[in-house]
C-alpha cells in the first residue's frame, strides 16, 4: 500500500490554493450561466471578480511581483465594488422580467458548458505550455471560462447577461494573464482595466436605452427590428 | 500495549453488525436533530427500532397479482446491504481480506440491484404510486450514474486503483492530498449523489406523505409487516452505507482502527456515529434551509453534481488537481 502512495504524488500547498481558485472563477462562470434572476448574476460576477484577485494576490506573494499587488487591489476595487454597483443601480429601475431567458433547458446548458470547458481543457493540456508562476492547469481553466462566458451571452437572451458574459470573459482573459504575463508593465495592466470600465460605462447605456424602448431587458423585443 | 487482537473474519462480522445494529439510530438521531431544527420536540431518537419491530409483529399481505417477486425484493435488498460493508471502511483503516472482492463500482453495483429489486416488486403491485415511485427511481437512478462513475475515475486517477480503502489512505497521507481540488470537487460531488441517494431535499421531501413528490418512498406503499420492516431498515442500512463511503472515504477518514486489537476496533464505531452526526446535522440543516425541487428541476440538480464530478476528472486530466 505505502509502494502505491508513493507514486501519488500531491502537488504543493501554493499551486493547490491558486488551481482551488482558478476551479472557483470557472464554477461561478457556470453558475452564471444557470441562475435565472440578473442580480445574482451580478452577485456572482462579483465573487468571481474577488476569486480572480486573489489569485493576483497569491501569484504576487509567491513571485515578489509588486506590482502585481496594486493590480490586484485595483481590480478588486473596480471589479468588485464598482461595477457590481453600477450594474445593480442600472437594474434596480428594471423588474426582474428575465426569469426565463435561457434559450436551452438548465441541464442541456451545463451539458453543453461541461463539453465546451472540456475541450478548452484538453486544447491546453496539448499546447507545450510550462509557466513558473502558475500551473497549467490555471491556463487550461481560464480557456474554459473564455469558452463559457461566450456560451453565457449566446444562450441567454437578456442584456444583463450579454453584459456579464463580456465582463466575466474579461475575468478569464486576466486570469490567462497572470499565467502567462504576470510581470507585465503595470501601465498595460491598468489599460485593461480602464478598458473595461468604458465597457461598463457603454453596456450601462445600451441597458437604459434597451430598457428606455422596449420597457424589458430581453434582447428578443430587437427581434422585431427585422426587416 | 497487548490486548485481544480480532482474527479478519471477526472484524469483518462486526463491520456488517455495526450497520445492522446502528443505522436505525443514527436515522433516528437525524429525524430528532432535524424536528429541534424546526422548533418540534419530534420523535424518540429510538423510534425507527420501535417501528421496525411492531412491522415484525405484523401480517404480511400481499397484492392478488403479484409473484414470489414482491416477497423476495426486501430480502433480496436487506443482503445487498449487508454485503456492501464488507468492501468499504466501516471501521479499519487497513484493507481487509473481503475488501479486495469489490471497487467502488462493485459496491454501486450491489446497491443498484438493492434499488432494482425493490423497483421491480413495486412496479409488479399494480399499484399506481409504487409503480409511480419505481419508474422515477430507475429514471433518477440512471442520471445521478454518470456522476456515480466520474466520482470513481477520479479515485482511479488519484489512487491508481479504485479501492476505496486506498482513496481513503491517500486523503490520510497528507494535508495536501486532502485539500486538492480535485478531490474537493470529487467529495462534494459524492455529497450531492448521497443527498439524492437518500431522498433528501432538494430532490425529495423524505418525510413527505404527498405521494406526487415521492420517488424513493413510494415504492414501498405497497408493502406491509415483516417485509415493510426489512424494507424500512434496509433504507436505514443504505443510509448509513453511503455515509460510511461519504466520510470514511471522502471527507474524514481519520479515527478509524489502525490495528487488528480489540479496542481501537471497538473506538471505531462511536467515533464513526459522532463523524455520522456531524454529516447528518449537515443535511438536516439542507433539508431546513432549501425547498424541494420541482420534479422536472431534478436534472438541473444531477447536472450541477455531474459538473462537479466530470471537473474533477478534467483537473486530474492536466496532472494537477
Amino acid at each position: 500500500m505505502e509502494s502505491l502512495l508513493a507514486a501519488v504524488t500531491a502537488p504543493s500547498a501554493v499551486t493547490d490554493a491558486a488551481e482551488t481558485v482558478a476551479i472557483l472563477v470557472l464554477l461561478s462562470e457556470f453558475a452564471m450561466l444557470r441562475s435565472a434572476l440578473s442580480r445574482s448574476q451580478v452577485n456572482l460576477y462579483a465573487f468571481q471578480s474577488l476569486a480572480v484577485a486573489a489569485l493576483a494576490f497569491i501569484v504576487a506573494a509567491e513571485r515578489h511581483v509588486n506590482d502585481l499587488f496594486v493590480l490586484g487591489s485595483l481590480s478588486l476595487l473596480l471589479k468588485v465594488v464598482i461595477v457590481p454597483a453600477i450594474l445593480s443601480r442600472v437594474l434596480r429601475e428594471a423588474p426582474d422580467d428575465v426569469a426565463g431567458s435561457h434559450r436551452l433547458g438548465v441541464a442541456s446548458m451545463v451539458m453543453s458548458a461541461i463539453v465546451l470547458s472540456g475541450f478548452g481543457i484538453f486544447v491546453i493540456g496539448t499546447m507545450p505550455i510550462h509557466s513558473k508562476l502558475l500551473p497549467v492547469l490555471a491556463l487550461a481553466i481560464a480557456a474554459a471560462v473564455i469558452l463559457v462566458a461566450f456560451l453565457l451571452v449566446i444562450v441567454r437572451s437578456d442584456v444583463v447577461s450579454q453584459a456579464i458574459g463580456f465582463f466575466s470573459l474579461e475575468n478569464g482573459v486576466s486570469l490567462a494573464g497572470y499565467v502567462l504575463a504576470a510581470g507585465l508593465p503595470l501601465i498595460a495592466e491598468v489599460a485593461f482595466l480602464f478598458d473595461l470600465l468604458v465597457a461598463v460605462v457603454v453596456f450601462g447605456v445600451l441597458m437604459r436605452v434597451h430598457h428606455g424602448r422596449s420597457a424589458s431587458l430581453s434582447t428578443r423585443a430587437l427581434e422585431k427590428l427585422r426587416g | 500495549m497487548s490486548g485481544v487482537e480480532l482474527a479478519p473474519a471477526e472484524i469483518q462480522v462486526l463491520q456488517d453488525l455495526t450497520i445492522l445494529v446502528f443505522a436505525p439510530l443514527l436515522s433516528g438521531a437525524i429525524a430528532k436533530i432535524e424536528s429541534r431544527l424546526q422548533g418540534r420536540r419530534g420523535p424518540r431518537v429510538l423510534q425507527p427500532y420501535y417501528d421496525i419491530a411492531k412491522l415484525f409483529r405484523k401480517e404480511t399481505l400481499v397484492p392478488e397479482d403479484s409473484s414470489f417477486v414482491f416477497l423476495a425484493a426486501p430480502v433480496v435488498a436487506f443482503v445487498c446491504y449487508l454485503t456492501v460493508p464488507l468492501l468499504i471502511p466501516v471501521l479499519t483503516s487497513f484493507p481487509l481480506p473481503l475488501g479486495y472482492m469489490g471497487d467502488i463500482l462493485g459496491g454501486g453495483f450491489v446497491l443498484a440491484l438493492a434499488g432494482f429489486s425493490v423497483a421491480l416488486a413495486a412496479a409488479e403491485t399494480g399499484g399506481p404510486y409504487a409503480q409511480l415511485g419505481s419508474s422515477r427511481a430507475m429514471t433518477f437512478g440512471a442520471l445521478i450514474e454518470p456522476s456515480i462513475l466520474f466520482v470513481t475515475f477520479t479515485v482511479a486517477l488519484v489512487t491508481g486503483t479504485d479501492l476505496p480503502y486506498f482513496e481513503a489512505a491517500a486523503v490520510r497521507s497528507s494535508l495536501s492530498q486532502a485539500v486538492r481540488p480535485a478531490h474537493l470537487l470529487a467529495a462534494f460531488a459524492f455529497f450531492l449523489v448521497v443527498l439524492a441517494d437518500t431522498g433528501r431535499i432538494p430532490v425529495e421531501t423524505h418525510v413527505s406523505t404527498l405521494e406526487f413528490g415521492m420517488i424513493d418512498e413510494a415504492r414501498t406503499l405497497e408493502h406491509s409487516g415483516p417485509a415493510l420492516a426489512l424494507l424500512k431498515w434496509g433504507s436505514t442500512m443504505k443510509q448509513m452505507v453511503l455515509y460510511v463511503i461519504l466520510i470514511n472515504v471522502f471527507i474524514a477518514p481519520w479515527g478509524l482502527a489502525g490495528s487488528r486489537q480489540l479496542g481501537p476496533v471497538l473506538l471505531a464505531i462511536p467515533a464513526f456515529l459522532a463523524k455520522a452526526l456531524g454529516v447528518g446535522t449537515i443535511f438536516a440543516v439542507i433539508d431546513n434551509a432549501f425547498s424541494k425541487l420541482r420534479l422536472f428541476k431534478i436534472t438541473e440538480f444531477m447536472a450541477a453534481a455531474f459538473l462537479l464530478a466530470a471537473l474533477a476528472v478534467l483537473v486530474l486530466y492536466l496532472g494537477g488537481g
